[in-house]
């Protein structure tokens, strides 16, 4: 959440500064940065004013909001490209010992907050650790550094055969890294899984400096799985330095299918009774009434119905069939056949992230809330979640859609928009969320399913994990007991 | 119109839901909240699109090869405007941002994957403007602007003519018009290109000086320098009927650029690997075999700004026994050469950088590499030592 206090004038800009840090000495300042420069060379590490600046925030809402403002989220200290593993161990090591935090940061793409560096130090940018390292055309995985952008990687195993079927809508802007230290979903995840399915091994350093790895192989019986701790840490446990994911053949036939639906129950049901005969479309992506007439108003079936996609992708006879079962299934349980063309529609534009720039400017507070909760809530959580943040006063609108399914239960993305009344921007956004968070467990969901945790669900994770957290608390003491990884994120 | 109504419907629906004073208030500060946000004084720049790329995740970020090279979020598209909406807003002033605002390569990347089809070069020229309008301009650029104006070539002390006797002659229908690079740093394109004219049988001119297009003029953001420049050459070219270049930036700007700035062309302006496929189809060149293996660079300036990916492929498709390979980025998806965007004379060693990176990609496809431009063509030979030609030389080299 954001601080209480009033910003301050940073140095030399006219930005103000809201998270406050501690403020280094010259002394130590020059000493940290000598020891950073001796260790990376000098092009390798900066403390340029501008650097600082564009090292202040992530993808946050609040904090683009305080950018109009004319206010930063943070400010760091340093900002440092290792370009290989020692070379983060070291960072660490020089961060232990000067007592300074650490944020490790891929392409600042998370919207929660997670690489805001609020207690300034070091910003660690992954991104000259971007590297393919190997394809594995038998074993069917590819090995890379954290620092790859996701569609630098996916292009280049499309054009090698393969997909990653990780496929999130900030593909273009984001980073292996960054996928696996908020346990990522892609718009395929249904097919293929989240970051932590696909994921197979990894090298990490925690936060003294160690350097883990763990081995490539399918499964295994060998105690709990220490390297899962790293999946979804965001960084406060350590820096992820290379991990080997698993691909699939690019696929043979991609098939699209539209159903438009009366009810939203009618096409969840559609979608349970599909997974539970064992079809996994690649998308499976289902619009309440609002955001149907939002996304496919050209659609005229659409009118006043909630709308289903679906793609099925990869060998062919077996994309044939799950095509047939699909198409029975949707029409026998209610839904109404649009054809290809909303797909095609949702293919085009899934990647247009425009409403930010759109909105934003025109002071209307906008943002965007995935949780996941089994089938027998899943109604209710829908339900309850729209009308606890509508409930607020300045809510204009509160929508969702179904966006990543499982045999099990589902993943439902709330967006809400407003404007605050009598109150400010910070004050109704934090509202709007706490609204939200207080309902998605009181309806039995997961306060978040693929964006993580961050700043912004901090206080909300303690309510989740209750017992598990203080025992999260406990690691993180052991691992880092200085708590430079990181700090501030997590509620840790 | 009827159709944004039914794009906007659900939020039109959603605030009908709201109390009428609310409806009123939300309304109100939709069409103004965005004046609060933008310069109270008249600029050169587009502050309002600049905020939106600004508050743009970053979407176009991994084709930007400036940022491939660098590595640093201040050097990212987004970062570039989130910097420069802080430059306009008076909010951060220093030399590293002032110098900032000239580190992007030109190549339009970003703009095939903008959802607004913002190109951030474009966005950056605006700032530049008024960074020339505050007299901030870095002395380098001032140096290299002054020079330009002298010397009429991006060279200093460089050629501005081939040296031919006949240049010059306003009864000829086509003017060749080789540009500051092929004179200076590539004439055998110049020679080549002429060689196949002439075999061809065609009646050719070549001006007694030729004047720079003024692309530098017009993207450092000094317009009224690139207006001499503009009227010149429009005052040049007003008797020819087709204009060749070998150049796809002098294309470009003669094509596009001209007439946006007020200074329409009447000559119908072609690329050499245009004229040179019109001149094998009609029969006047005949090519002769070639048993080699060659991948194609496509220039940024051909492929993205003119959308001339065809030609090129099918001239080179035409050489009996050429094979033509791709590499992995090709077409409107190719990447920089590094020397786009003036970044070779700005900012040389992100250049090389992007320059190296290219050359590696053509590299892993092929020994033997073809593009369409003196430019890159001058870049990738820096990179590497391998076979390196413009379509020019290579259709020269297989002429019958």
């Amino acid at each position: 959440m954001p601080p209480k206090k009033s910003p301050t004038n940073a140095e030399k800009s006219g930005y103000q500064v809201v998270y406050q840090k501690k403020k280094l000495s010259d002394e130590k300042k020059e000493k940290i940065l000598n020891r950073l420069q001796d260790l990376l060379g000098e092009k390798n590490v900066s403390d340029k004013e501008i650097d600082k600046i564009s090292y202040s925030r992530d993808y946050w809402p609040i904090a683009l909001r305080w950018t109009l403002e004319g206010k930063v989220a943070a400010s760091p200290d340093f900002i440092v490209w290792p370009e290989n593993t020692e070379q983060v161990s070291f960072i660490l090591q020089i961060a232990n010992e000067y007592d300074i935090p650490v944020t490790p940061f891929g392409e600042g793409s998370g919207v929660l907050g997670g690489a805001v560096p609020v207690q300034g130090g070091i910003v660690v940018d992954m991104k000259k650790m971007s590297a393919i390292v190997a394809i594995n055309d038998k074993n069917l995985t590819v090995t890379v550094q954290p620092g790859m952008n996701g569609m630098n990687l996916e292009r280049t195993l499309n054009h090698k055969g393969y997909t990653l079927g990780h496929i999130p809508q900030s593909l273009y802007c984001s980073t292996v890294g960054g996928w696996l230290a908020c346990r990522a979903a892609g718009q395929f995840s249904t097919k293929y899984g989240k970051i932590d399915d696909i994921v197979i091994s990894l090298e990490a350093v925690l936060p003294k400096g160690e350097v883990i790895h763990s081995t490539s192989v399918p499964k295994s019986s060998t105690g709990p799985m220490i390297d899962r701790l790293l999946l979804g840490a965001e960084g406060v446990l350590g820096i992820i330095t290379q991990c080997t994911l698993k691909i699939w053949p690019y696929p043979e036939k991609r098939v699209f299918q539209s159903y438009v639906y009366n009810e939203l129950e009618n096409g969840l049901e559609s979608i349970r009774t599909i997974l539970k005969k064992g079809i996994y479309p690649a998308v499976v992506r289902l619009y309440d009434r609002t955001e149907t007439s939002r996304h496919f108003y050209q659609t005229k079936k659409a009118k006043n119905r909630c709308m289903l996609i679906l793609v099925m992708e990869g060998c062919e006879e077996l994309v044939d069939v799950e095509e047939k079962v699909s198409q029975t299934v949707c029409t026998r349980t209610g839904g109404i056949s649009c054809g290809e063309e909303p797909v095609h529609h949702w293919v085009e534009t899934r990647f247009n992230v425009k409403e930010t720039s759109e909105f934003v400017p025109k002071d209307v507070i906008f943002d965007t809330i995935e949780v996941s909760v089994m089938w027998d809530n899943s109604s209710k959580l829908y339900t309850t979640m729209i009308s606890s943040m509508k409930s607020i006063e300045g809510v204009i609108m509160a929508s969702a859609h179904a966006s990543h399914f499982y045999p099990q239960g589902v993943c439902f993305y709330f967006t809400f928009a407003g404007t605050p009344v009598d109150t400010t921007p910070d004050e109704f956004y934090t509202s709007v969320w706490d609204a939200a968070m207080k309902s998605c467990i009181d309806a039995g969901g997961s306060i978040s399913h693929h964006h993580g945790i961050g700043l912004m669900r901090a206080s909300w994770l303690p309510k989740e994990l209750g017992e598990s957290f203080n025992i999260l608390k406990r690691i993180k003491k052991d691992l880092d007991p200085k708590n430079i990884m990181n700090p501030g994120k997590m509620g840790l | 119109m009827m159709d944004t109504m039914r794009k906007y419907l659900w939020i039109l629906k959603a605030i009908s839901k709201l109390k009428l004073s609310t409806q009123k208030d939300v309304i109100t500060r939709f069409l103004t909240a965005e004046k609060k946000y933008l310069p109270d004084k008249k600029t050169k720049a587009d502050v309002s699109d600049i905020l939106r790329c600004a508050l743009c995740p970053n979407m176009c970020r991994f084709d930007c090869p400036v940022l491939d090279a660098v590595k640093s979020e201040t050097f990212s598209p987004s970062g570039k405007t989130r910097i420069a909406y802080a430059l306009e807003m008076d909010r951060f002033l220093s030399d590293d941002a002032v110098a900032l605002m000239y580190v992007c390569a030109g190549c339009d990347a970003c703009k095939q994957w903008c959802p607004f089809n913002f190109s951030v070069e474009e966005l950056l020229i605006g700032v530049r403007k008024d960074i020339s309008d505050k007299g901030m301009v870095p002395p380098s650029l001032v140096h290299f602007v002054e020079n330009l104006k002298k010397n009429h070539t991006v060279y200093e002390g460089g050629n501005t003519s081939l040296g031919l006797s006949e240049e010059g002659e306003l009864q000829k229908d086509v003017l060749y018009f080789a540009g500051c690079t092929t004179l200076n740093r590539m004439k055998k394109v110049a020679q080549a290109t002429i060689k196949i004219l002439e075999k061809a049988g065609i009646d050719y001119t070549v001006l007694p000086e030729e004047w720079c297009c003024g692309a530098p003029l017009s993207l450092l953001g000094f317009d009224s320098d690139f207006k001499k420049f503009a009227e010149h050459n429009v005052k040049a070219f007003r008797e020819y009927k087709t204009l060749i270049c070998s150049c796809p930036t002098c294309v470009h700007m003669f094509k596009e650029v001209y007439p946006k700035m007020g200074f329409p062309l009447k000559v119908e302006v072609l690329h050499t690997s245009q004229f040179f496929l019109q001149l094998a189809k009609e029969g006047k060149i005949k090519l002769g075999e070639c048993n080699k293996e060659y991948v194609y660079h496509d220039p940024c300036a051909l492929s993205r700004k003119l959308n001339i990916t065809k030609e090129p492929r099918e001239l080179l498709e035409s050489i009996p026994g050429l094979t033509l390979k791709e590499v992995q980025l090709n077409q409107k998806e190719t990447r920089c050469c590094g020397m786009g965007g003036m970044l070779g004379f700005t900012n040389p060693e992100i250049a090389s950088a992007i320059t190296k990176k290219r050359s590696e990609e053509l590299r892993g496809v092929s020994d033997s590499i073809v593009t369409a431009c003196p430019v890159c063509e001058f870049a990738l030979k820096r990179a590497n030592t391998g076979e390196i030609l413009d379509i020019s030389e290579l259709i020269l080299k297989v002429l019958k």
